[in-house]
């Protein structure tokens, strides 16, 4: 027993990753990211760190094991040759569980505290057809940062930790179909939370009744029986229910195609539907290293405990 | 009717004596053998009986118990003396004695029956007082008074362990599960505007994506003088299509100079697209990413209902 834990060790301290850490077609440096959790966590927590993981693959260790003794050092020695960019690290204190999103190597540290959360699994519940093709986690998400332009210094620092968080794209070489999920980050002034969603995109052609469109996708003999005629399975509409008023808004038109379905020459609208997990975020700390060094900012007040002159101009 | 009558007189002596049969073995025996022998003279005897055997019955049914042994007694006595007179009759002398014998067994049933029940008064009254005290509805029940304090306060201390063990039980599951919660089925109505904002993003983004892409069909990379054309349009067209809902995205995110009081001078980052991806040196060097917390060069104009959107994903 003892050997052949040995023997793992081994295996897994080699950095077994050879994938590229640089995107061969931008050129930039390829974030990736560890998710996990320190101290005693209780079940449900450990749940969302797994969604947590299955939302920033493909980039991150999906079966990333952590045991009690190891330490934030421990990480950041792995971190270092797999080209571990970024940490988010789950705990649980008395009065809420605690997300941390550090930078590695220096920092620096974003302590959120999570109001509430709802896992992937509860959200696939309140769905009366939750759709979550493992395909879509081939590709990393959009990230999109709504309400932070506040001019608030946290909040910029937010709204970059979180852009570098995911792969950058390049809008000349980007492949719409690669584009499958998106996560929202929804800062609202007034209570001072961000609300943090996992979406999936579909797009689906414009102005196609529905039967149609489930003919060409699903490729299957469609049930004619009830029909006088072939040309009816056409013309007729069926009920054309389901939202068609498409409001302009989420109408896209492709300069490629994407898909069988969504041809280049027609339009589609972007419908999303959310895969979890969601949160509600509170931003609590800003620390300058990782889980450590001077505090930028805190949400309790007494800011700049270790002060910065410039902080306080700013202010 | 003779017939009959003496029949149903049977069936009268019979019921009576069935109910006496436990009670007198000994006579039981031979009245049944009487019975059995006597033809002819039963008619009197037995309209005998059945006064006696009536009055006996009326004893019987009686619920006043000493009138009954007392009763006992009497009907016993005269037992005898019927069997005595039924016993003339009799040509054999072994039966009158059997008789005897079983008449002194009778005399000491009568003493036997009165010490009995004299218990079964003591027993009755017992009994009664028990079944009329009112037992008080608590959880013990009817205990003797020397344990029940004891044991109440046994009970109560494990309801209240239990409930104490209980309340701890829930109050660590709801710290636990703090902060989870289960979505609703439908969309309310920041759920909906999360989704119209996330789709805004999104139709943006492709929206800018088309263009793009569509601007660069027709230059071909290869030729040097395209491809600086490329890197000019590419750079122009995205941004002008991002900043046009916003009239200015909040641009600088880039990883330059975020802390510091002084605007300083934006010489070199004119040229520079604001958006920090865009850039050519955007995450290739640690340098940038490490001075992140110096202040940005412009102080950024930020619509306050804007979506400062930002979008990015990976290559394929």
């Amino acid at each position: 027993m003892a050997r052949f834990r040995h023997k793992r060790q081994k295996s897994f301290v080699k950095p077994t990753m050879k994938k590229s850490t640089v995107d061969h077609v931008t050129g930039d440096k390829i974030p990736k990211s560890f998710v996990f959790s320190r101290g005693k966590v209780p079940n449900s927590l450990r749940q969302l760190q797994m969604d947590l993981r299955k939302l920033m693959l493909p980039y991150t260790a999906l079966k990333l094991k952590e045991k009690k003794r190891n330490n934030m050092k421990d990480f950041l020695n792995v971190a270092g040759p797999m080209g571990v960019t970024h940490f988010l690290i789950l705990s649980k204190r008395d009065t809420a569980p605690y997300l941390k999103v550090a930078r590695t190597p220096q920092g620096p540290t974003l302590t959120f505290k999570i109001h509430e959360y709802s896992l992937a699994v509860d959200v696939a519940r309140s769905q009366a057809r939750p759709r979550c093709p493992p395909e879509i986690f081939k590709n990393s998400p959009l990230i999109v940062l709504s309400g932070f332009g506040t001019g608030e210094q946290h909040l910029r620092l937010t709204t970059v930790m979180f852009q570098n968080i995911f792969p950058a794209i390049d809008i000349n070489t980007v492949n719409l179909s690669s584009c499958q999920r998106i996560v929202l980050l929804n800062y609202d002034k007034e209570t001072k939370q961000i609300d943090f969603r996992h979406y999936s995109i579909k797009l689906q052609p414009v102005g196609v009744s529905r039967r149609l469109r489930k003919f060409v996708q699903s490729h299957q003999v469609p049930d004619l029986r009830s029909l006088q005629d072939v040309s009816d399975f056409v013309t007729k509409a069926g009920y054309g229910s389901e939202s068609e008023a498409d409001d302009d808004a989420a109408t896209v038109s492709l300069t490629n195609d994407l898909g069988r379905v969504n041809r280049a020459s027609t339009k589609s609208v972007i419908k999303l539907q959310e895969i979890g997990p969601r949160m509600t975020l509170q931003l609590m700390k800003v620390e300058e290293g990782l889980c450590s060094g001077g505090i930028i900012f805190t949400e309790c007040g007494n800011e700049g405990k270790a002060p910065k002159q410039e902080v306080k101009e700013e202010e | 009717m003779g017939t009959v009558g003496t029949q149903a007189s049977k069936e009268a002596i019979k019921f009576p004596k069935k109910r006496k049969l436990g009670k007198k073995k000994g006579s039981k025996a031979k009245k049944l053998r009487r019975k059995n022998e006597q033809a002819g003279p039963k008619v009197r005897i037995n309209r005998k009986l059945k006064q006696l055997y009536k009055k006996r019955a009326v004893e019987y049914n009686s619920d006043d118990e000493a009138s009954e042994g007392e009763a006992r007694g009497v009907t016993s006595d005269q037992l005898d003396g019927e069997g005595a007179s039924s016993g003339d009759e009799r040509p054999d002398d072994l039966h009158v004695e059997e008789e005897k014998g079983s008449s002194d067994e009778e005399e000491d049933e009568i003493e036997e029956g009165t010490r009995f029940a004299e218990g079964c008064r003591a027993f009755r009254m017992a009994f009664t007082k028990i079944m009329k005290t009112k037992i008080s509805s608590d959880v013990l029940g009817p205990v003797l008074s020397a344990h029940k304090k004891l044991i109440a306060e046994k009970l109560a201390e494990e309801e209240t362990e239990r409930k104490v063990k209980g309340e701890a039980k829930k109050e660590k599951l709801l710290v636990r599960e703090k902060g989870h919660v289960k979505p609703n089925s439908y969309l309310d109505t920041k759920d909906k505007f999360l989704i119209s904002v996330a789709t805004k993003g999104v139709v943006k983004l492709f929206n800018a994506v088309s263009k793009a892409q569509n601007a660069q069909k027709g230059l071909a990379s290869s030729r040097s003088k395209d491809a600086k054309a490329l890197g000019k349009q590419r750079k122009e067209t995205f941004m002008s299509e991002l900043r046009k809902p916003l009239g200015q995205v909040a641009n600088d995110f880039s990883s330059k100079n975020f802390m510091k009081g002084t605007t300083s001078s934006n010489t070199q980052n004119d040229e520079e697209p604001g958006w920090a991806p865009l850039r050519d040196s955007y995450m290739l060097t640690d340098s940038k990413l490490k001075d992140w917390d110096k202040m940005p060069d412009q102080p950024v104009a930020v619509p306050v209902d804007g979506l400062p959107l930002e979008s990015s994903s990976d290559e394929d």
